[in-house]
């Protein structure tokens, strides 16, 4: 128990290290000191408190929030489905997403551009979660036909096949301006949630993850078989239809505002599981949270270094980066 | 029956969600339509360019760029003011000319604005790797150009720490988030969309929309005159002559071949280059995607190929045998738009051709009548190398 609290608070203290170091570093080149006071009061430099404020803290935020929120969803669907390679992608949610994007920018140029255009740039989030509601419908459809986790884990990532089918026939109709601009969103991105939209991101994703904390109980049944969590008064199909909404409802949101984000959802886990020697919910969940939000601020830092005056898309940092962490814990431990 | 409840209850939820998101999210957009009071005391005058006017009022100029998504209907507008104090409408974009410094995001405007003589003034470009202009490369080199990576994924640090009066980027349908992210912080973005003008002189005409930033309309106005007359007789030149003669464009990319539609930039100027095209009257203009087995049946006989990627017969034999069978591979008749390039990448046909529609033409026209323009030499195309390996 005493290791199990020191281990939360080092996680506490890296995820907030963690934190302002992100907002310390950028490319424009702003002292300590002056990020000090442009996040407390103002440095005297408009330009500098405006990227302090209003561009590196809600980067930050949304790297956290993204980091935390995947991670638990990708435990949420490894726990359903008892399988160590689900993350919160194999329902087709994150795929759906990219379906509602590409058709949106493939569609601009047309009869919708009026209705788009009133929108501004919110009009991809729309479009993406409008294309995570839809496979979120066909997967909570199938749940409500089909008993068995494996079929609807088959299915969900066949939905995923079938939309990431359609965008490639999209992109083969684009033209390249467009391809270029729907190419630039798969790299994913956490600059882009603005203040005006993060309460609407942060708003739904908080109560996903909030949510999950209350399931401990149900999860750790789970653990244990659907047959024995039913034969101790589990309704698996609600259980089930629960777990499916939350991970769609967090995966959906995250992926519409920043883009899809490989990698933390699938492993997170796993090493959270790992560092504290438990299967248990009640501290698997909290720990997957803090390691999903610590690894995804660390990759949004790296992803500030410029190659040849470009910065690295999020979206590749997560695995380049996180794998070669994650593989040298394993080795360390000799096993997950 | 509950199960079936909670089901129902967490859709609801869902759409509840999504609802509030679309209605949250489009309640807080400001109109952009404008209407002023006052008339205008006159106008500049336009002659091809579609895409913007220019008004002047008492105290300031406005510059209205239109929406070629939305019937022609204003994308975004700019009253110009030169001293403060001046009286200017509550709609559009306020800004002091001439403007000190500027922020390019687009190839196309490095040599209007070296025409111009504002070149000094650009602070910041993107993909400094693909610059062909040698002035801004030298500026690069010494750092006071700074390079903000990709076009479309701007460094916006970097960007926001130059404190350029204003940003001129290309404009597409959908409004991207790091122009609104500029515009959050203060800095002016200057929408161009010269790139949707179907005709050579329409996309040169836009010399005049970056110059009333720089207070050098009168300058504009004359140089765009000289344009104009220069390609007007580069084009009488081939009106006379009987036209026989079919011209291919574009190349295969990853087994699409995309070639200009009939409305597009390089169609006009295969028209005023007096050339056949298979989809002059076609009514596209962006360009088509066609596979090589259409390409054989529409463009086999054609005369010319302009706009191929590679550097010699040799490399396009090595592509794809298959290109063997065209006409143009055949007589030898092929050309790259790589005459003027840097080993990086850089290639001023995208750069300065769009100020010089003349020295294109004039290009396409040596290429097919050499004997009308005997002293000309290319400017931007080049024949492939030949070699034995055909």
């Amino acid at each position: 128990m005493k290791r199990n609290a020191i281990l939360f608070s080092i996680l506490v203290i890296l995820l907030l290290t963690a934190f302002f170091c992100d907002l310390f570093v950028g490319n424009a080149h702003i002292s300590i000191r002056e990020t000090w006071a442009a996040l407390w009061g103002s440095s005297g430099d408009t330009i500098t408190d405006e990227i302090v404020r209003n561009y590196r803290m809600p980067k930050a935020l949304t790297s956290i929030l993204a980091g935390a929120s995947l991670s638990v969803a990708g435990l949420l669907m490894q726990t359903l489905f008892r399988n160590p390679l689900a993350g919160p992608d194999v329902l087709g949610v994150s795929a759906g997403a990219g379906l509602g994007v590409a058709l949106l920018t493939m569609l601009n140029g047309s009869f919708l551009y009026p209705i788009i255009s009133t929108l501004g740039s919110m009009a991809q989030v729309i479009a993406a979660i409008a294309g995570a509601a839809l496979t979120l419908l066909l997967i909570l459809f199938v749940s409500s036909r089909i008993n068995d986790s494996i079929t609807i884990l088959v299915l969900g990532m066949i939905f995923g096949y079938v939309a990431s089918a359609a965008v490639t026939i999209l992109q083969s109709f684009a033209d390249p301006d467009s391809l270029k601009v729907f190419v630039t969103w798969t790299f994913g991105s956490t600059s882009n949630v603005t203040w005006n939209k993060m309460p609407i991101m942060a708003g739904i994703v908080i109560i996903g993850i909030l949510s999950s904390f209350f399931l401990q109980k149900n999860l750790n049944s789970l653990l244990l078989g659907e047959h024995y969590a039913s034969t101790v008064g589990l309704n698996i199909k609600s259980i089930r239809i629960v777990l499916i909404t939350i991970t769609a409802l967090v995966t959906g949101t995250i992926t519409a505002f920043t883009g899809p984000i490989a990698f933390v959802g699938v492993v997170i886990p796993h090493f959270a599981r790992a560092l504290f020697g438990t299967v248990n919910h009640r501290i698997v969940i909290p720990a997957t949270l803090l390691s999903g939000g610590i690894l995804m601020i660390i990759c949004d830092i790296i992803s500030q270094v410029t190659i040849s005056n470009r910065t690295l898309p999020i979206n590749a940092v997560t695995a380049l980066f996180g794998a070669p962490m994650i593989i040298w814990i394993v080795l360390k431990r000799k096993k997950l | 029956m509950k199960r079936l409840q909670i089901k129902n209850n967490i859709t609801a939820l869902f759409f509840g969600i999504f609802v509030f998101l679309i209605i949250g999210c489009t309640g807080k957009q400001k109109s952009s339509n404008s209407s002023s009071e006052s008339q205008p005391h006159s106008f500049t005058a336009i002659k091809y360019a579609k895409g913007f006017r220019i008004e002047h009022f008492d105290g300031y100029t406005r510059l209205t760029i239109l929406n070629p998504w939305n019937n022609w209907t204003p994308y975004q507008t700019y009253n110009l003011y030169k001293t403060n104090g001046d009286k200017l409408p509550s709609e559009g974009t306020n800004l002091k000319i001439p403007l000190e410094s500027i922020v390019v995001n687009t190839f196309a405007y490095f040599d209007f604005l070296e025409q111009l003589g504002q070149i000094d003034k650009i602070t910041g470009i993107t993909d400094g790797f693909r610059v062909y202009n040698p002035n801004i490369l030298r500026r690069i080199a010494k750092d006071s150009i700074a390079d903000l990576g990709d076009p479309f994924k701007m460094n916006l640090e970097k960007t926001l720490t130059l404190k350029p009066n204003a940003i001129l980027t290309s404009a597409y349908a959908q409004r991207d988030q790091y122009s609104e992210r500029l515009v959050q912080a203060g800095i002016p973005v200057i929408y161009n969309l010269e790139w949707m003008e179907n005709s050579p002189l329409a996309r040169a005409e836009w010399i005049k929309m970056i110059a009333v930033f720089f207070d050098k309309e009168a300058d504009a106005d004359r140089i765009f005159d000289q344009i104009e007359k220069r390609y007007l007789k580069v084009k009488e030149k081939v009106g006379g002559v009987e036209k026989k003669y079919s011209v291919m464009a574009g190349d295969n990319f990853q087994g699409t071949w995309y070639v200009p539609g009939g409305r597009s930039f390089n169609a006009c100027l295969f028209r005023d280059a007096n050339l056949n095209y298979y989809y002059e009257d076609d009514h596209n203009s962006g360009s088509i995607g066609l596979d090589i087995e259409t390409i054989l049946t529409q463009f086999g006989k054609a005369d010319y190929w302009f706009g191929c990627t590679a550097d010699s017969y040799e490399e396009l034999n090595e592509k794809d045998p298959k290109y063997k069978l065209l006409k143009s591979v055949k007589d030898k008749h092929v050309f790259n738009n790589k005459n003027r390039v840097t080993p990086s990448g850089g290639n001023d046909f995208f750069e300065s051709a769009i100020a010089n529609p003349d020295l294109i033409l004039s290009d396409f026209i040596k290429a097919v009548y050499p004997a009308l323009l005997p002293q000309y030499h290319f400017t931007y195309i080049k024949p492939l190398k030949t070699d034995n390996a055909l």
